[in-house]
C-alpha cells in the first residue's frame, strides 16, 4: 500500500465538470438585479494635463444614471509598497499612457453608455512624452511624475563577491546585448466586474489573484474598512500574472455603482484587455559571463534595462526576479546585477511568471556559446553548473530541496540529445534550457495563509481558505490535501474559497505560493481536525489516539484496520459529546523577513525552490525565416505531484508561455504618438494549436521539506526553461546567436544575411 | 429602439424573442437566453470562445446576427449534457485534463464535435485544424488534442 491513499494521484481536477457544461460563472457572466453597464472614456494622449471634464451633456442623455472622473475619487495615490505610491486609480491631474482612464459612464445599457461617452468633453494640454526606456533615463527627457526625477521608477543592484577581479581571471568571458519589446498575458477572459455598493458596503467580483490583495487598497481608494469590501468568489479565465494588483476596472465600478446606488458591470473589450490591463516588460540586458577551463561559471554581470510603462507596479519585485532565478539555477560566486525599470508613457507593466526574457534567456544562450568555445557538451557545462541542496546563493539565500540536475537528465534522455545534438540536418537544432523559481517571498503581515476544516453531520468535511484559483487549480488541490489529511475520499471535501467576506486571509497566487502556503495552511487545519476526531475515536474504541490512522473514511488502530469506525459515525457521535469539529491551520513563509527588494537584497529569499530543464527541436526555413516547433520536453522538480495530472498541465502551460509565445512569436508594437499598434489578435501572433507540437512533460520529485507532503510549486521552472531551450535551439539550427527576442522570421533573416556577409568578407 | 420579431431554435427549443436588429447571435444567447457558457473573448471573431453550432458546424456567434439564423439548429455548450451525463468530447476533456481556466473550454468542445460528427477517427493534424480557430491560453492545447484523440481513436505523437 502506498504511503498516500489521495495526493499523488492522478484525478481529474474538481473543478472541471462546471467548465465544460458552461455552469461556471465568471465575472462578465453574473448579473443582478437593476444592474447598469458601464463604459470607459480613455485618454487620446500619451501624455497630458487634465485641464477640465465637462459632462454635463452626458449626463442629460436619457438612461445615463452615474458619469465619474478623478474629481469623485478622494486624493488617494495606490502602490504595492509605501515607497511606490504613484498611481490614482481614476487620474485627476494628467494621464500618463494612450488609454489610461479619464472618466466612466453607467447606463441603463451599454449603447447608452458608449454614446454618453461621446458627449464628454475633457480638455487636455498635451505634454511631451517618451516611449523608449533608454530615452526616457536620458536628461532633459519628459518628466512623468513629478516627485521621481530622471524617470527611475526603480533600482535593483546587487554586488556580490569581486566580479571585476572574476571576470579578468576568466579562461573565457562572453559579453552581448539582448532586447525585448513587451509582450501581452492575453488572459482568453477579458477583464469584466461587478460591483455592487449599498449601506453595507462593497461586494465585487473580478478576476483576481488573492481577494485580500484587492480588498485593501480598495477599501482605502473609497475610504470605508476592509471588512466592507467583500470581494468574492468567481471563476476567473486566466492570470498569467497580470492580474496580480487592483485594477482600475474595480474602483471604477465600485465608484460608480455609489454615485448610481446600483449594481454596476464593466466588461473589458479585447482592446482593453491587451492596453488598460498589465502589460510584460520590454528589456534590453547587458550580459558578461564568465568561466574557467573546466567550464565553471565564474563571474556574471548584468545590467537590465526595463521599460516599467506609466506607473511603479509591483515594479521592485519585477526588477528583482531575474537575478533571483539566475543565482537559484546555477552556481556562482560572483554576481552584480544591476536593473534600472524606468517611466515611460505607455501602459504600466506588471509581474509575469519570468521576465525579462533577455536576462535569462540571453544568458542560456551565451552559456552554449561558451560550451562550444570550450568544446564542451551544452548539457555537461550545465551540470557542471547545477547548484544543490544545501547550497548558499551570493545573496545568502540557502536551496533547500533540489533535483535540478535530475531534470536536465531526464529532459535530455526523453529528447534524445545525445543523439540528435550535432547529428541533425542543415536547418534543424535542438537547444536545452533551464530555469528555477521560488515559491512563497516574504510580504510581511500579508505573507501567509490560514485555513478551517469542518465536519459536517454526514462525515463530509468543508475547507474554508484564502487561495484562488485562476484556473490552475488551486482549488482541488487543497481538495486532495484535505482529503488526504482527513482520510476521505476527495468527493467528501467540498471547498469554500477566495471570498474576503468569510474566508480567512492569503497571500494570494503570487511568486507560486499557493501549494506551500495555501496547501501548507488546508494541510494543518484538516490534521487539527483530524485530531479532534481521532480523540473521540479513541474513547469510542479505547485505544490511543496516537494508534490511530484516518484513512479511506475509516479510524482504525495501526495494523487491524479490520476494527474499524467510519468516520461518518464519530463525526456525529462528536456531535452527540457537544464537540463540533474546527480545525485550524495557518502557514507563512519561512523567509528572511528582514530582506527587501531594494534595501536589503539579502537573506533567504523564499521557502522551497523547484528547477526545470527544457529541450526544443526546431526547423528554420531559410527561405521565409519561420521557426518551426517540431518537439518540447519539459523536465520539472515539483517536489511531490499532489495530482500529476495537474503538475503536466502546468508544465505545458509554462512550455506554451515562454517557448513560441515568448521566444518566437509576441510582441507588441507602436506609433510615435505611443498608440498600440496591434491590440487584437489578428496582429497579435497568439500561438494556434497548429503552431505547437504535444508538449511532453516529466514530473521530478525531490520531496520539499516545507511544502505539504513534500510538494512545492508545480510547473513554472519551465516557463523560465523553455526561453533558453527554443533560443538555443535556433541559435544551434542557424550557427548565429539570436539577441533579440521574439525570433520572429523578420529577426532571423537578418541574422542569416548578417551570417553571409561575415562569410563572405572572411572568404 | 425599435425591435423586430426573431425566432430562435436554440438547443432544440423554440426561442421568440423581441429584439434590435444590430445584435448579434452571442449576444442574444448570452443576454436574452442567459445562456452564458458561450463567451466572449473578442467580438470580431479572432479567438473562438463564442463558437456554437449551427446546424452541426461549428460557427463564431459574435460575427453572426440574430436575425440571419432564424429556421437554423442552433446548439450551444449547454445542450450538450444529458441531464447529469456528460457529452463523450466533455468526458473525454474532463478525464484527460483538457480543461484548466475554462474559458475557450466550450468553444473549443464545439468545435471538436462538429469535427467528430463528421468525422469520427480524424488524425492529429486534421483535429490541429480543426481547433485552430480556438485560442487557448492555458494547455498548450497538447491535452486537448490528447482528449479528442481519445475519442477518434487514432495514434498521438508523442
Ligand atoms: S468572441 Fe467571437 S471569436 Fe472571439
Ligand atoms: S483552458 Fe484557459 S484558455 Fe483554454
Amino acid at each position: 500500500m502506498s504511503e498516500y491513499s489521495v495526493v499523488g494521484k492522478r484525478i481529474p481536477r474538481t473543478d472541471s465538470v462546471p467548465r465544460v457544461t458552461g455552469e461556471a460563472k465568471y465575472s462578465a457572466d453574473l448579473s443582478l438585479p437593476g444592474m447598469l453597464y458601464a463604459k470607459v472614456l480613455r485618454s487620446p494622449y500619451a501624455h497630458a494635463k487634465i485641464l477640465n471634464i465637462d459632462t454635463s451633456k452626458a449626463e442629460r442623455l436619457p438612461g445615463v444614471r452615474a458619469i465619474i472622473t478623478g474629481k469623485d475619487a478622494i486624493p488617494y495615490k495606490w502602490g504595492v509598497f509605501a515607497y511606490t505610491r504613484d498611481m490614482q486609480l481614476l487620474p485627476s491631474d494628467k494621464v500618463r499612457y494612450f488609454g489610461e482612464e479619464v472618466a466612466a459612464v453607467a447606463a441603463i445599457d451599454e449603447d447608452i453608455a458608449r454614446e454618453a461617452l461621446d458627449l464628454i468633453q475633457v480638455d487636455f494640454e498635451p505634454l511631451p512624452w517618451v516611449l523608449d526606456a533608454e530615452e526616457a533615463l536620458l536628461e532633459g527627457a519628459p518628466q512623468i511624475h513629478q516627485d521621481k526625477p530622471g524617470n527611475i521608477s526603480v533600482r535593483i543592484f546587487v554586488d556580490e563577491g569581486e566580479v571585476d577581479r572574476a571576470l579578468e581571471e576568466s579562461y573565457l568571458v562572453q559579453e552581448d546585448r539582448f532586447s525585448s519589446p513587451e509582450e501581452n498575458y492575453c488572459q482568453l477572459e477579458p477583464y469584466a466586474v461587478l460591483a455592487n455598493f449599498d449601506s453595507t458596503g462593497l461586494d465585487i467580483w473580478c478576476p483576481n489573484a488573492g481577494p485580500h490583495m484587492k480588498a485593501r487598497p480598495l477599501s482605502n481608494a473609497l475610504g470605508i474598512p476592509t471588512s466592507e469590501v467583500r470581494v468574492r468568489k468567481i471563476t476567473i479565465g486566466g492570470h498569467g500574472g497580470g492580474r496580480s494588483e487592483v485594477s482600475p476596472a474595480d474602483f471604477m465600478a465600485a465608484l460608480l455603482s455609489r454615485k448610481a446606488r446600483r449594481p454596476v458591470k464593466l466588461v473589458y473589450t479585447r482592446e482593453e484587455n491587451f492596453n488598460c490591463v498589465r502589460q510584460v516588460h520590454a528589456a534590453t540586458t547587458h550580459s558578461r559571463v564568465g568561466v574557467d577551463r573546466e567550464g565553471r561559471i565564474t563571474a556574471v554581470d548584468m545590467k537590465v534595462i526595463m521599460d516599467g510603462g506609466a506607473y511603479a507596479s509591483t515594479g521592485p519585485i519585477a526588477a528583482s526576479v531575474a537575478y533571483i532565478m539566475i543565482e537559484e539555477a546555477y552556481k556562482f560566486a560572483n554576481f552584480r546585477y544591476e536593473a534600472i525599470r524606468a517611466y515611460t508613457n505607455k501602459p504600466p507593466r506588471g509581474m509575469y511568471p519570468h521576465h525579462p526574457r533577455t536576462a535569462y534567456g540571453g544568458l542560456e544562450l551565451q552559456l552554449d556559446v561558451l560550451a562550444e568555445k570550450l568544446g564542451m557538451d551544452p548539457l555537461e557545462l550545465r551540470i557542471k553548473n547545477a547548484v544543490y541542496e544545501g547550497y548558499v546563493t551570493p545573496t545568502k539565500t540557502v536551496i533547500t530541496s533540489c533535483a535540478e540536475v535530475e531534470t536536465m537528465i531526464k529532459a535530455a534522455e526523453k529528447a534524445g540529445w545525445k543523439e540528435k545534438r550535432g547529428a541533425l540536418p542543415p536547418g534543424r537544432g535542438i537547444g536545452m534550457g533551464v530555469g528555477s523559481v521560488i515559491s512563497g517571498f516574504p510580504m510581511g503581515i500579508r505573507g501567509g495563509s490560514g485555513a478551517f476544516v469542518r465536519f459536517n453531520e454526514d462525515g463530509d468535511a468543508t475547507v474554508i481558505s484564502g487561495v484562488v484559483d485562476n484556473g490552475q487549480g488551486n482549488d482541488s488541490m487543497i481538495a486532495q490535501i484535505a482529503a488526504e489529511e482527513l482520510g476521505l475520499s476527495v468527493d467528501k471535501i467540498k471547498v469554500v474559497t477566495a471570498d474576503t467576506s468569510m474566508t480567512p486571509a492569503d497571500q494570494g497566487a503570487y511568486s507560486q505560493a499557493s501549494t506551500v502556503m495555501s496547501g501548507g495552511a488546508v494541510k494543518a487545519a484538516a490534521a487539527d481536525a483530524k485530531n479532534q476526531l481521532l480523540q473521540v475515536a479513541a474513547e469510542m474504541l479505547e485505544a490511543n489516539p496516537k494508534d490511530l490512522v484516518a484513512r479511506d473514511g475509516r479510524i482504525y488502530a495501526k495494523g487491524s484496520p479490520d476494527r474499524f469506525l467510519d468516520i461518518a459515525k464519530v463525526a456525529r457521535t462528536a456531535l452527540s459529546r457537544d464537540h463540533a469539529i474546527l480545525g485550524r491551520g495557518d502557514r507563512w513563509p519561512s523567509a528572511d523577513a528582514k530582506r527587501e527588494w531594494v534595501k536589503n537584497p539579502r537573506g533567504q529569499v523564499a521557502s522551497a525552490f523547484s528547477f526545470g530543464t527544457a529541450v526544443a527541436e526546431v526547423e528554420v526555413d531559410r527561405e521565409t525565416g519561420r521557426v518551426k516547433l517540431l518537439n518540447m520536453v519539459a523536465a520539472h522538480d515539483c517536489g511531490y505531484p499532489i495530482n500529476p495530472l495537474a503538475v503536466e498541465q502546468q508544465i505545458q502551460r509554462s512550455a506554451l508561455e515562454a517557448g513560441p509565445e515568448g521566444t518566437l512569436l509576441e510582441k507588441h508594437a507602436w506609433t510615435a504618438n505611443g498608440q498600440n499598434l496591434n491590440a487584437n489578435f489578428l496582429d497579435y501572433w497568439f500561438p494556434l494549436s497548429t503552431d505547437v507540437p504535444n508538449i511532453d512533460p516529466i514530473i521530478v520529485t525531490s520531496n520539499d521539506p516545507f511544502g505539504p507532503f513534500g510538494a512545492k510549486e508545480g510547473g513554472l521552472s519551465i516557463s523560465v526553461a523553455m526561453v533558453g531551450a527554443v533560443a538555443n535551439a535556433v541559435q544551434n539550427a542557424i550557427g548565429v546567436t539570436p539577441k533579440q527576442l521574439p525570433i520572429t522570421p523578420e529577426v532571423v533573416l537578418r541574422l542569416l544575411e548578417e551570417k553571409e556577409k561575415q562569410s563572405e568578407a572572411k572568404s | 429602439m425599435n425591435k423586430i420579431p426573431v425566432s430562435l431554435n436554440v438547443n432544440g427549443r423554440e426561442e421568440n424573442l423581441e429584439i434590435p436588429p444590430h445584435k448579434t447571435l452571442l449576444e442574444v444567447i448570452r443576454d436574452d437566453l442567459n445562456l452564458t457558457g458561450t463567451k466572449c473573448g473578442c467580438e470580431d471573431g479572432t479567438c473562438g470562445t463564442c463558437t456554437v453550432l449551427l446546424d452541426g458546424a461549428a460557427v463564431r456567434s459574435c460575427l453572426l446576427l440574430a436575425a440571419e439564423v432564424q429556421g437554423h439548429e442552433i446548439v450551444t455548450i449547454e445542450g450538450l449534457a444529458d441531464g447529469e451525463r456528460l457529452h463523450p468530447v466533455q468526458q473525454a476533456i474532463v478525464n484527460h485534463g483538457g480543461v484548466q481556466c475554462g474559458f475557450c473550454t466550450p468553444g473549443m468542445i464545439l468545435s471538436a464535435k462538429a469535427l467528430l460528427d463528421k468525422q469520427p477517427s480524424p488524425t492529429e493534424s486534421v483535429v490541429r485544424q480543426a481547433i485552430s480557430g480556438n485560442l487557448c491560453r492555458c494547455t498548450g492545447y497538447t491535452k486537448i488534442v490528447e482528449s479528442i484523440m481519445a475519442l477518434s481513436g487514432q495514434p498521438v505523437s508523442s
